[in-house]
Parts: structure tokens; C-alpha cells; sequence
């Protein structure tokens, strides 16, 4: 008999007593409670009844003398199990092992895009991570700024940001500001390294720009190691450098140097920079071990520099120059802020410039000067943060293709499993048991694509070596690492497994056990569908990008820059006046086109302006000018077009210049010939114009091409060669190459001989534009391999469910090519979505990238027709190996089974 | 003493099962507590007391029939274990002995 429904109990507190009552304690208590209520309605009405059963259901829960005992589970032979019993994971384990080697193509699928995915993501996060801990180590790191400020060249004029400062600027500070707290200098310098030998000839170390390696010679004030501290393993460190003629070495500089000694042995040694200041060693520091931009290993005392020869080096009284070598740190005093010095810093400037220069100082966080590029120095490597933003995006976006990739491919087989999810319900399975149980097959596949990955990420952060910092040190075994894994391995198996197995959990044991499938038509598949558009989206936009870089970047390798680069080496002799008599050797080679003495070539890092006067009829135009300097074999060499005029003549002096057309308009000539014979004044003289040369790049295609004129100068102590190389084989232009270090050896017997190709050194200006498109290369190729595996695997199970469809269909007259585009047009549908949704994007991004450039590429509306096809076409063979394979089986074959 | 402590509702409770007698359950028990002391105590204080007597082994219990009036949920029947009547039985021995030992006119006549 039904208890009728006016007799009932409050469903809620009967709800709450279910809820919260043990399992084999439930059916006598709510009966006792049932029964009770029924003579409670009969004796005291409704209201009260349900009063009384909602005091006696909260009576269960009271304690007495401990827990409730209704709250106590009983183990019986019947119950289930905790989730996380031994026994249930052993089954958990079984069980994902059993399905996964079922589902061979699709596990291998599964397996091989988490894997990617979580490569990715390792090595982008031990990238990032190195990255990131640049110079966090020191003690009291974020009371550390270092000294920069804006310049100023003319009053009014444009002020630029600049990582360093006027040599005599921290002096004055420290006696100016006092409150800022410890200041100390330092200048960077580069020279070889000669080590006194006895009798013998002294051992020669070269010099960092010659060996690539980091900065390493520093002149500090003593106080720099009160800013950054260092183990100190010999020497007195507060009386150390307070001398002239002092060094201080790092620990492996010292055995460089000096071979295997006892440390206290060090000191009191000789070593002689720039070739004549003899300094020797007052102290011994250990090199510090974690990722640092402060590369120095020679610390030479201040002291030293009025005293030797370095006071060429470093002019101590220059207020009116700046040089990146001039650098200069504080640590601010407790609870100081750097804002409140800024009014400070403003008084100081006004008080020290008044003239054309100016200078301001600032403060700039020591977190910061590993990542800005405005404050540019000579020593610390800059990291780009929106290319680590950019990769971090990269790897979730790869990992997330991955992780939708096993969505689709679990949700698509869960009808296959539905018979399996009934059975298991049936037999006492819970919806969280089963959760648990798919779920722990994602686990375990991430687990394992993440033990792959392990192995794989050394081997390919290596392969990818021009794209990882330098000196990346991979620590795989870290307790960061760990927990970095392991956060990505639950986020992956949430993410991948939990929607599936919800789906999976969900279905109904009475229809799936009938063979019903459960999906009704409104979820049909809608999200799957979803997904792959989202995956082709992504790989679109990935392919756009590839093309737009690629695009972009050979642009900038073709594009005429108006000057010729083909075998031309530039040569830098030592610092002397023999440089001519190298000249003169090199051009009486054979197989040598043509030398000129020049500062440095067309295009190139360095350049230099200057400030150039013109008195015209109408009006005066002063200007800045950038300037080339070379003799006059420098245009033809180049192959400079001349507009109007003609080259300068030989001297050894300035006599005559060469503008380019653009400096010729800013001047106001209408015709180039009309600048001719024109005067220009330049450093208080005037100089004839007698000749215009046609634009040409001296900047990488980031700026815009500005005012230039080409004169000789004393500055032209450079060599620049062009080989004759056309038609020749490689081999002679190497035999060319050692007849030139023979001149240079003749010349120069103690220096190593180096040269450069002006291909390459133009070619490095575009290095990081390099980086990005090979980066943008590899995350389409992955991101497109992926899409299209799980393409692959969907379109096999679909061509599986459909066989007796297509069997039919054949038998009632339809051809291959019918069913094969019967077959495709669904994903191609998708394809087609994605590509309207992704060209906006891949639009805007690459117009973002591209605003960098002064000279680029526009963005073509055939760009975007040529990803899509390539996506569709890629999409299209994926589909057709499984489409043309369903519609070539004979019809009497898939329609027998059954 | 060497039998386990047996509480005063416990002991009540344990004395209306054996009352009842193949008819103690949850329901029943309360209304013969409430019959025979006039105390009105709660379902859940009942039941809080026979399983803390099951668990110290003085009851044992099973299964009973069904019945529409609760639902078609069967009511669990309790009946007194051996160790329960020793125990019931220690208890009321010791109360004998200690009435017995009480000298006549010992305690204040009350008129009943």
C-alpha cells in the first residue's frame, strides 16, 4: 500500500535524514520515524505532526557522548568500497589498461598529442622559468635599482631613455642626494687579458668580444659589493679595492688565470689589462651559480682609473657624454620609495645642465633591467616578455588542442562504452565510482605522456637551441619542476577527461542495456563540433601567422636595400695605425675586387649622428645627420647609386661630402643636382656637397630611412673587402679568405684575425624576427599535426558507424565519390566556420606584429584564401584516407554482419 | 565490579525490551517508556541507547515484517542477550542485598 500523499512527512527533513543517515541504519529509523509521524497527524493534526518529525529527524544528529552513531557507516558485504581503495585502484588500473589497449589508434592518437602538448608545456616552462629568475637571488634584491635616466641632445629636442649615465653622475649623487642610500658605479670594459710569465712572453687571454663570451671586466667602486654580495674566499673585502691597482677575480677566473693554486695564493699576483695597466689581485670571490646578467669575473679597482692608462677609457670629468659602459647601481635605504627622489632628480639635472645636453636621473628596479629594452647596456641579455607571454600562450594552446582532441574521441566512442557503463551500474557501480574510473584512464595516459615528456625535453630543447636562451640550465629533477608537472598533469586529466566521463556516467542502465544510445537529437554532437572548430582556428591562425612572417621575413632579406652585400667581409684591425698597410696588402691579393678604409659598412648595429647646418637662401636648416664614414673607395665598393654629382676624391682629410636623397629634400632642394656644390657646416667648417646617392638602408627595416651624408673621416679605420666571387666555388673564396689572414698575420702577429660577412651581420639584425618564424613554423606544424590526428580518429569512428549506412546507400546506386563527399562535407563545414572565425584574429595579430616595421609587407587578402585551402586541404586528405576506405568496401560485406 | 556499567536509561531501556518481549522495537519501546515511567523521551534517544546496548553485546536484534503504516519499511526487533539478563539480573541482586541490609524504621516512614 502507497502511503497517500496527505499523510506524507515534510519531504525535506525525509531528504535530510536520507542524506545524512548511514545506509543500513536508514530503513528502520525512517520506518520508526514514519510510523510515529502517522499517529502524530491522527492525534495532533498536521502542522504539529510535521513539527514533531522534523525535531525528531535533527534529534539523529544531535551527539551524545561522540558522533551520532547514525552518522557511523558499517562495512557489510554489500556496500561499496571507498573510491581510493587499494582494491578499487588496482581495478581503476586494470580496467584503463584493458580500454586502452582496446582502442588502439585512438589512445596512440590521445597519447601522442598529450604528449606534445605537455613537451610544450615543459619546455616552455623551463624556459619562462630561467627567464624569470634572473638576478632574484641577491639579497635584498628588490631595494636594488640602478641608475639611468633620460638624455636630452639639444634643448627642446626629442629625450630618450638610456640604461646608463654620465661618468661623474653617481659621485655627484652620492654627495647631492645622500638619502638615496648606497651608490655604487661600474664601467665595463673589454681588452685582452695578458698574464706576466717569468722571462717568457706573457700568456694572452682574448678579449670577450673576440671569444662571445660575457661581459666579464668591470672598474667598480669598492661600494658595488655592498651592493651585491659575494662569498669573499681570499682578500679583505673593505679594504680590497680602496687602492689603485687593485683586482679583485672570481674563483674560476683566478684558476683560468693562474692555474691550480691554493687560493691564498692568488693574491699579490700580476695581471695587465689594455695592455699596460698592471693591476694585481687583492681578493678572491666565488662565482655566483644562479642566472644572473652581472656576468663579471675582474672586478679592477676605481681608484685605478686616474692613475693609468684606463682614464683614456674612461673620462671621469665627461658630464656631457654617455657610454654604455658607464653604469651605475643604488640600494635604497629601508621604506624608501624610488618615486619620492624624483623631484630630486629633477633639481639635480637642472643644477649640472644647463647647456645643450641634458640628463635626468631615474630609477629602474633590478627586475626590471633584464626585460626592458629601452634601457639598453652592454652587458645583460635582454629577454622579450611578450615572446615568454607569447610561448606561454603557445603551449596552452597545444596542450589545449590536445586535451579536446581526447574529448572528442572519448565522447564519440561513449556510445560504444554505454553497454559497459550499464553493466557496471547494475552491478552497484555509483556515478562517482564510474567518474573515478574513466577519469583515472585520462590520469594514467597523462601520466604516461608525461614520463615521455620527460625524457623528450632535453633532447628537443637542445634540437631548438637558437630558440632557448643562452645558457639555459634544465633542472628536470626540481622540487619546482615536480609540482609544475603535477599541477599540469591534473589540470590536463580535468580538463580532457572530466567532461567524457560525465558523459559516460551519466548514461542509463535500463536504455543502454536495451542498446539504445541515449544521445537525443539536441546534444547531438554540438559541442564535438564545436571543438573542432576551435582546433582549426587555432591551427589557422598559426598558418596565417606562418605565412605573414615568412613573408615579412623575405621581404627584408630581398627587398633591394640599396646597396650591395654580396662577398663583401668587413674587418676590424686592433685599435693601431697600421690598419692602411693591411689595406694595401689585402688589395694586392688576386681574386680582391676592392678594399676601402671605412668605419663601418652601409647597414649595421652602430651608427652615429650628428648635427649639420645649412645656410640657405631662404632659411637656415640645422639638422641630425647620421653618418658614414669611409674613404673613397666606400661608394663604389657599396655600389651606391649616384643620383647627381659625383664621389669625393682621395684625401686623407675631409674635404668634400656625399648626401643621400632624403637629407637633399630635408634640405629643400627640388632635384638632387640641385644640392650639388651646396655648403654644409659641420664641427664650425664648411664642406662642398658633390654628390647625391640614392636612399639606402643603414637600419634594419624597422626604421625609417632618415638624413645620411658619406665623407672621410679619421673614424675610417676599418676595412672593408669585396671578393671576387662570381661563378667561383666556395673553396676559392675560402683560399681568398686564408691569403687575407696571412696579410693580417704579417701585419698583426699577436691578434687572432677575424672577419665578418656582411650577409651574416645584416642577417643578425633580423635575429629575433628569425626566432619568432621559426617558432611560429613549429607551433603550426604541432598544432596542425595534432588537429588533424583527432580529425583522423574521428573520421575513422564515423566511417566505423556509418558502414551500414554507406552499405546501403551503395546498394541502392550511390558512387565512391558520392559517399566520399557524403563523408567529408561535414568536417569541411567546420573547416570553413573556422576560417571565418579566425581571420579576424590572424588579422589583428599579425597588424600588431607588423606595426614594428617601418618597411613591410601588407596583409593580403589571399594570405588568408591560402590558409583556408591549406587547412581544408590538409583537413581533406586527413578525412579522405578514411572516407574512400568506408566507400570502397563491398556493401555484401558490411551489410552481412548482424 | 566486573560487569560492564550499564547507565539508568540504559538500564530502563533494557528492561522495557525484555517487557515487550519479540515486540521491542524503536516505536514500541518509547510508548512503553512513556506508559510505564510517564517519561516522554525522543525516538532518537531510544534508538541513540539500543545500539550503544548492541554495541556492549546486551541485545541482539533482527529483521521484522514490513507494515503499510510505515511506509512498506521493516522495523528492526530487539531481544535481551544473555550478558543483557546477567547484567539486568547483577543489578537487581545487588539492589536486594543492599535493601536487605537496611535496618527497620532506618529510613523515614512515607505515607503511600
Amino acid at each position: 500500500m502507497k502511503p497517500t500523499h496527505r499523510t506524507a512527512p515534510p519531504p525535506f527533513a525525509d531528504r535530510l535524514l536520507e542524506l545524512f543517515c548511514a545506509p543500513h541504519l536508514l530503513e528502520e529509523l525512517q520506518g520508526d520515524l514514519h510510523e510515529r509521524y502517522k499517529r502524530d497527524v491522527m492525534r495532533l493534526g498536521k502542522t504539529k505532526a510535521n513539527r514533531r518529525y522534523w525535531r525528531n529527524v535533527l534529534g539523529f544528529l544531535q551527539p551524545r557522548a561522540g558522533l551520532p552513531f547514525v552518522l557511523k557507516r558499517q562495512a557489510t558485504d554489500y556496500s561499496s568500497p571507498s573510491l581510493l581503495h587499494p582494491v578499487m585502484l588496482r581495478n581503476y588500473i586494470k580496467t584503463s589498461l584493458r580500454s586502452l589497449t582496446k582502442h588502439k589508434v585512438s589512445t596512440l592518437i590521445n597519447l601522442f598529442g598529450l604528449t606534445l602538448g605537455v613537451t610544450a608545456c615543459l619546455a616552455i616552462y623551463l624556459i619562462t622559468n630561467y627567464e624569470l629568475s634572473y638576478d632574484t637571488f641577491h639579497p635584498d634584491s628588490e631595494r636594488i635599482y640602478r641608475l639611468v635616466g633620460e638624455a636630452q641632445y639639444e634643448k627642446n629636442g626629442e629625450k630618450h631613455p638610456v640604461g646608463f649615465i654620465p661618468v661623474p653622475v653617481p659621485g655627484a649623487i652620492r654627495k647631492e642626494i645622500p638619502g638615496l642610500g648606497t651608490v655604487a658605479a661600474f664601467h665595463t670594459i673589454e681588452s685582452d687579458v695578458l698574464i706576466p710569465n717569468g722571462d717568457e712572453k706573457p700568456i694572452r687571454f682574448e678579449s670577450r668580444r673576440r671569444t662571445g663570451g660575457n661581459a666579464d671586466l668591470v672598474v667598480v667602486d669598492p661600494k658595488y659589493f655592498d651592493i651585491f654580495k659575494y662569498q669573499w674566499l681570499a682578500g679583505n673585502p673593505n679594504v680590497a679595492l680602496n687602492e689603485p691597482f687593485k683586482v679583485v677575480l672570481s674563483e674560476q677566473k683566478a684558476h683560468k688565470y693562474f692555474g691550480d693554486l691554493p687560493l691564498d695564493q692568488f693574491l699579490g699576483k700580476d695581471v695587465i689589462y689594455l695592455d699596460s695597466v698592471r693591476v694585481n689581485v687583492a681578493g678572491i670571490v666565488k662565482d655566483w651559480t644562479q642566472p644572473t646578467d652581472f656576468t663579471f669575473t675582474d672586478f679592477i679597482s676605481l681608484a685605478t682609473v686616474r692613475a693609468s692608462q684606463l682614464k683614456n677609457e674612461i673620462n671621469l670629468d665627461q658630464w656631457e657624454d654617455i657610454w654604455s659602459a658607464s653604469q651605475a647601481f643604488v640600494k635604497l635605504p629601508e621604506g624608501s620609495t624610488p618615486a619620492q627622489f624624483t623631484a630630486q632628480f629633477q633639481r639635480f639635472s637642472k643644477a649640472h645642465y644647463s647647456k645643450d645636453f641634458s640628463f635626468t636621473p631615474a630609477l629602474q628596479p633590478l627586475s626590471d633591467v633584464h626585460f626592458n629594452e629601452n634601457y639598453d647596456d652592454n652587458y645583460s641579455r635582454k629577454a622579450h616578455l611578450p615572446t615568454l607571454y607569447g610561448l606561454i600562450a603557445i603551449a596552452g594552446f597545444i596542450l589545449l588542442i590536445a586535451a579536446i582532441n581526447f574529448i572528442n574521441l572519448s565522447t564519440a566512442q561513449s556510445v560504444q562504452r554505454a553497454k559497459e557503463t550499464g553493466i557496471r551500474k547494475v552491478m552497484g557501480s555509483s556515478r562517482a565510482n564510474l567518474i573515478t574510473q574513466f577519469l583515472s584512464e585520462t590520469v594514467f595516459l597523462t601520466l604516461i605522456a608525461v614520463l615521455i615528456s620527460l625524457a623528450l625535453v632535453k633532447p628537443i630543447l637542445f634540437a631548438f637551441q637558437s630558440l632557448t636562451p643562452k645558457g639555459l640550465v634544465v633542472e628536470l629533477f626540481s622540487l619546482q619542476t615536480g609540482l609544475f608537472l603535477l599541477g599540469v598533469t591534473a589540470v590536463t586529466s580535468l580538463l580532457a577527461g572530466f567532461y567524457p566521463s560525465w558523459v559516460l556516467s551519466s548514461y542509463i542502465p535500463a536504455l543502454t542495456l536495451k542498446g539504445q544510445t541515449t544521445l537525443t537529437g539536441g546534444q547531438k554532437g554540438y559541442l564535438r563540433k564545436t571543438l573542432i572548430v576551435f582546433q582549426f582556428t587555432v591551427s589557422l591562425v598559426f598558418i596565417i601567422g606562418t605565412l605573414m612572417v615568412g613573408r615579412q621575413l623575405s621581404f627584408m632579406r630581398n627587398k633591394d636595400r640599396g646597396f650591395s652585400t654580396d662577398a663583401i667581409v668587413s674587418i676590424r684591425p686592433p685599435q693601431t695605425d697600421k690598419g692602411p698597410v693591411l689595406a694595401q696588402k689585402i688589395k694586392q691579393l688576386s681574386n680582391v675586387e676592392g678594399v676601402t678604409m671605412e668605419w663601418f659598412p652601409p647597414m649595421g648595429d652602430a651608427y652615429m649622428v650628428t648635427k649639420l647646418k645649412y645656410h640657405g637662401k631662404k632659411r637656415d636648416v640645422e639638422m641630425d645627420a647620421s653618418v658614414k664614414v669611409g674613404d673613397e673607395n666606400f661608394i663604389p665598393l657599396y655600389q651606391l647609386r649616384l643620383l647627381a654629382g659625383r664621389n669625393y676624391v682621395k684625401s686623407d682629410s675631409m674635404r668634400e661630402l656625399v648626401i643621400n636623397a632624403t637629407f637633399a629634400r630635408a634640405l629643400g632642394f627640388q632635384k638632387p643636382a640641385d644640392a650639388i656644390n651646396q655648403l654644409i657646416e659641420f664641427q664650425d667648417k664648411r664642406y662642398p656637397i658633390v654628390g647625391v646617392v640614392a636612399d639606402f638602408h643603414e637600419q634594419s627595416f624597422h626604421e625609417k630611412i632618415g638624413a645620411l651624408f658619406i665623407a672621410n673621416m679619421p673614424q675610417a679605420r676599418n676595412i672593408g673587402v669585396k671578393l671576387a666571387t662570381t661563378g667561383k666555388p666556395m673553396n676559392e673564396v675560402k683560399a681568398t679568405l686564408a691569403s687575407i689572414e696571412q696579410a693580417w698575420k704579417s701585419v698583426y702577429p699577436d691578434n687572432k684575425f677575424e672577419y665578418s660577412f656582411l650577409d651574416d651581420s645584416i642577417a643578425r639584425l633580423y635575429e629575433k624576427e628569425q626566432k619568432t618564424g621559426q617558432l611560429v613554423n613549429t607551433a603550426t606544424a604541432v598544432a596542425i599535426l595534432i588537429s588533424c590526428m583527432g580529425l583522423f580518429g574521428l573520421a575513422m569512428f564515423t566511417a566505423e558507424q556509418r558502414t551500414k549506412e554507406i552499405g546501403v546507400r551503395k546498394v541502392l546506386g550511390a558512387t565512391v565519390i558520392s559517399i566520399v563527399v557524403l563523408l567529408s562535407q561535414d568536417f569541411l563545414k567546420l573547416v570553413l566556420i573556422a576560417m571565418v572565425i579566425a581571420s579576424p584574429l590572424a588579422w589583428w595579430a599579425m597588424d600588431q606584429w607588423l606595426k614594428d616595421f617601418a618597411y613591410k609587407v601588407s596583409i593580403e587578402w589571399w594570405v588568408f584564401l591560402l590558409a583556408g585551402s591549406i587547412a581544408a586541404g590538409i583537413a581533406l586528405l586527413t578525412i579522405s584516407f578514411q572516407s574512400i576506405k568506408a566507400a570502397l568496401v563491398n556493401p555484401a560485406r558490411s551489410l552481412r554482419s548482424e | 565490579m566486573k560487569r560492564s556499567y550499564l547507565g539508568e536509561f540504559e538500564e530502563i531501556v533494557l528492561l522495557t525490551v525484555a517487557v515487550l518481549n519479540e515486540r521491542a522495537y524503536g516505536v514500541a519501546i518509547t510508548d512503553e517508556l512513556d506508559r510505564q515511567t510517564g517519561r516522554s523521551v525522543s525516538i532518537s534517544a531510544v534508538h541513540a541507547a539500543l545500539h550503544r546496548l548492541q554495541e556492549k553485546g546486551m541485545l541482539s536484534s533482527y529483521m521484522g515484517e514490513a507494515t503499510a503504516e510505515r511506509g512498506g519499511r521493516r522495523k528492526r526487533l530487539f531481544t535481551v542477550t544473555a550478558l543483557g539478563s546477567r547484567a539486568l539480573h547483577d543489578i537487581r541482586s545487588m539492589r536486594d542485598q543492599l535493601w536487605n541490609s537496611i535496618l527497620p524504621n532506618a529510613l523515614p516512614a512515607i505515607s503511600l
